[in-house]
């Protein structure tokens, strides 16, 4: 407690006190998991939705909401939890304020993974999937920071470069399988437009428990990442095992990220933008910025899918569009910000 | 060691003249290549007699009506894209500028989709003359440098800041090119895929005349712009002093710049790495020499787009494998150990 860590515990910058911002974050969450249930093409009434859910009687409605919003309800706030942790642990391993596992490529190793597991290895069931996307992910942030750490250190610079090309190499990459191997586009097409259409609720139940194994990971990390803010020597001082904590870390991010693309594709920039929010609203400490960054993470997924039924009403965007959209302006703002 | 060689042969006008000579013998054998390489072999003699007039009628058709466009295209677009890179690197004085960082590539291929979005009816048949398409990728592209330019505000000759804006214009762009494709009229939404991702296999000769008669001129421009490139180590300030307004220089560059990869990228797609990495390879074979430079360039980058096309044409036939993905995947590692190798060299 007395760590010495020069961390602000103070209010945070809105003035609200934690307990405060927990409870709005969580209270919109629910709201935003209700909207998410009853609007789209066809908006229901909160009666509809209880009785689908509480009371099946097989009407049409019924199966629509318990079997197509309902999925969607879950697995994008679960999606944007598990991307605003991965994001707060990057950009903290980093030092780096634009890293996200967009900017680092993560998003697309854990697509080529996919791709890779399933054309290549024929793997079928989704936990093999989740499994695979996990392992591109993990992969993929060890070879980008070994990279990024051996081109001279992790400036911001560096790391969106490296990041960058590994996002088009991996993009290149899946093209060509997908398009040498037509018979799979189908399927595969699923996995990589960044979306919650259609996804089926076991993609949900095979994603909760690693996204809660990432999350325990990472909060049980969170004195350590604390000290890491500062630099390696500093955290060093403070009796934290640097090598150890790196590797459990990425290992909480590759979980966090595969989990997330396994469930909806690669969702782009949720990693990037949920962070910032999260240490607006609570602060720098880990313990907070980690839950924080969940819900909010949460709360702005699952509005950004709502919206991607209404942006280009009747037929629906990708949901990955619209956060890219948001997530570039973001980082433009974030980049004329603080002069890079 | 032969980098070694090749930097010191670079220092005598003679090594750089039998270099640039080298390089031209293998652009035209990979050009001969890319003609007689395909689902029917056909030998060298028999494409040079099919291009000077003679040759079997049906030997004819594949040579001038299926291959030939293909690999003219792939040249003129690699060239104009390779010298827009060099362009690019010369006056930022970095050599990780590229078309592709600084977020031209993305803007030109959301002019692109944006003109298909808008000017096509209901069976996806354009309203208007294709010709038109290249002035919609350069607008695209005008818009996202000159965002680009804005953005990174009084320190625009930062090259750090220009790329890091560059990505991030590069990322709007991608993201309402996304949306545009499905917003608009554009349902073969698997076409326009593949044409984003970079391919010649399409392309006629009408394409071809409309991209060479509108890169003649910018070419012709750039070519000016390029004899009066700076030293490489000159400032703003120093460089008013030999009497050259650096910062308006560096504006008309940087959009002949966007033009010549606008114009290249309405016809072949958002092809990727080329206008980092032959710009870099030119500049290890003849040093900084200009007009070696820009040449070389030029016929490296139209070797890297021909070889692409070739291999995926070969290696992946019968589907047709989009020629970006080779420069990609060829381009992302020589990238990375760019990035690598700099700063070791740079401390």
């Amino acid at each position: 407690m007395a760590s010495t860590m020069a961390l602000p515990n103070r209010r945070s910058r809105l003035g609200a006190s934690k307990a405060t911002v927990y409870a709005g974050l969580i209270g919109l969450m629910a709201l935003s998991m209700l909207m998410s249930l009853t609007l789209g093409y066809k908006i229901y009434s909160l009666d509809q939705v209880f009785g689908a859910l509480f009371a099946h009687d097989g009407s049409e409605t019924a199966v629509v909401i318990a079997g197509l919003r309902l999925p969607r309800a879950l697995i994008a706030p679960l999606t944007g939890a598990a991307l605003g942790m991965a994001g707060v642990i990057v950009q903290t391993l980093s030092r780096n304020r634009i890293a996200s596992p967009d900017t680092l490529g993560l998003n697309g190793g854990a697509s080529l993974a996919v791709v890779v597991g399933s054309v290549v290895f024929g793997v079928q069931s989704l936990a093999g999937l989740s499994l695979a996307a996990a392992f591109g992910a993990f992969i993929t942030s060890i070879v980008v920071f070994g990279v990024a750490a051996s081109a001279g250190g992790l400036s911001p610079l560096k790391i969106v470069l490296v990041g960058v090309t590994f996002a088009s190499l991996s993009h290149a990459l899946v093209e060509v399988i997908l398009t040498s191997n037509e018979a799979q586009l189908q399927q595969l097409l699923f996995w990589l437009s960044g979306a919650f259409v259609d996804r089926p609720i076991s993609l949900f139940y095979n994603g909760l428990p690693v996204v809660l194994v990432g999350a325990v990971l990472g909060i049980g990390l969170s004195r350590a990442l604390d000290a890491l803010q500062a630099d390696d020597s500093t955290a060093a001082g403070l009796g934290v095992p640097l090598a150890a904590v790196r590797g459990v870390a990425f290992l909480a991010v590759a979980l966090l990220t595969g989990a997330a693309v396994s469930m909806a594709g690669p969702v782009a920039f949720v990693g990037l933008v949920v962070p910032h929010a999260a240490r607006r609203l609570v602060g720098l400490r880990h313990i907070h910025q980690l839950p924080a960054a969940a819900l909010f993470g949460a709360v702005y997924t699952t509005l950004a899918d709502v919206a991607a039924r209404f942006v280009i009403y009747p037929v629906e965007a990708p949901v990955g569009a619209i956060t890219a959209v948001v997530g570039a302006v973001v980082l433009l703002v974030l980049l004329a910000r603080r002069a890079a | 060691m032969s980098l070694v060689m090749d930097r010191a042969s670079a220092q005598s006008g003679l090594g750089i003249g039998a270099i640039v000579l080298i390089v031209f013998a293998l652009f035209v054998l990979l050009c001969l290549a890319g003609i007689g390489f395909g689902s029917t072999w056909i030998s060298f003699d028999k494409v040079a007699h099919v291009i000077f007039g003679g040759g079997e009628k049906s030997e004819r058709l594949v040579v001038l009506q299926l291959r030939m466009p293909r690999v003219m295209a792939a040249a003129i677009a690699g060239a104009a894209i390779a010298f827009s890179g060099y362009l690019l690197q010369r006056i930022t004085r970095n050599e990780l500028a590229s078309p592709g960082v600084l977020g031209v590539v993305d803007g030109a291929a959301l002019g692109v989709v944006l003109f298909l979005a808008l000017y096509s009816n209901e069976s996806n048949a354009l309203t208007v003359p294709v010709a038109w398409q290249p002035l919609a990728a350069a607008i695209g592209a005008l818009a996202a440098i000159t965002l680009v330019f804005i953005l990174s505000g009084r320190q625009a000759s930062s090259a750090i800041r220009l790329i890091l804006f560059g990505i991030a214009v590069a990322a709007v762009a991608k993201a309402l090119t996304t949306i545009f494709m499905l917003i608009g009229p554009i349902y073969q939404a698997a076409q326009a895929a593949r044409w984003l991702a970079g391919s010649v296999n399409a392309i006629g000769w009408g394409e071809i005349q409309i991209m060479a008669w509108a890169l003649l001129p910018v070419v012709a421009i750039a070519g000016l712009l390029a004899r009066e490139l700076p030293p490489a180590d000159l400032d703003d300030v120093s460089s008013r002093s030999i009497g050259l307004n650096l910062p308006v220089y560096r504006v008309a560059v940087f959009a002949v710049a966007a033009l010549l990869t606008a114009i290249a990228v309405a016809f072949v797609g958002g092809v990727g790495f080329i206008g980092l990495i032959a710009p870099h390879l030119a500049r290890l074979l003849v040093g900084r020499a200009r007009f070696a430079g820009i040449v070389t360039s030029m016929m490296l980058g139209a070797m890297m787009l021909v070889g692409a096309d070739l291999l995926v044409r070969v290696a992946f036939a019968p589907t047709e494998v989009p020629a970006g993905t080779v420069t990609a995947i060829v381009g992302a590692p020589y990238f990375l150990f760019l990035l690598m190798r700099k700063d070791k060299t740079n401390g």
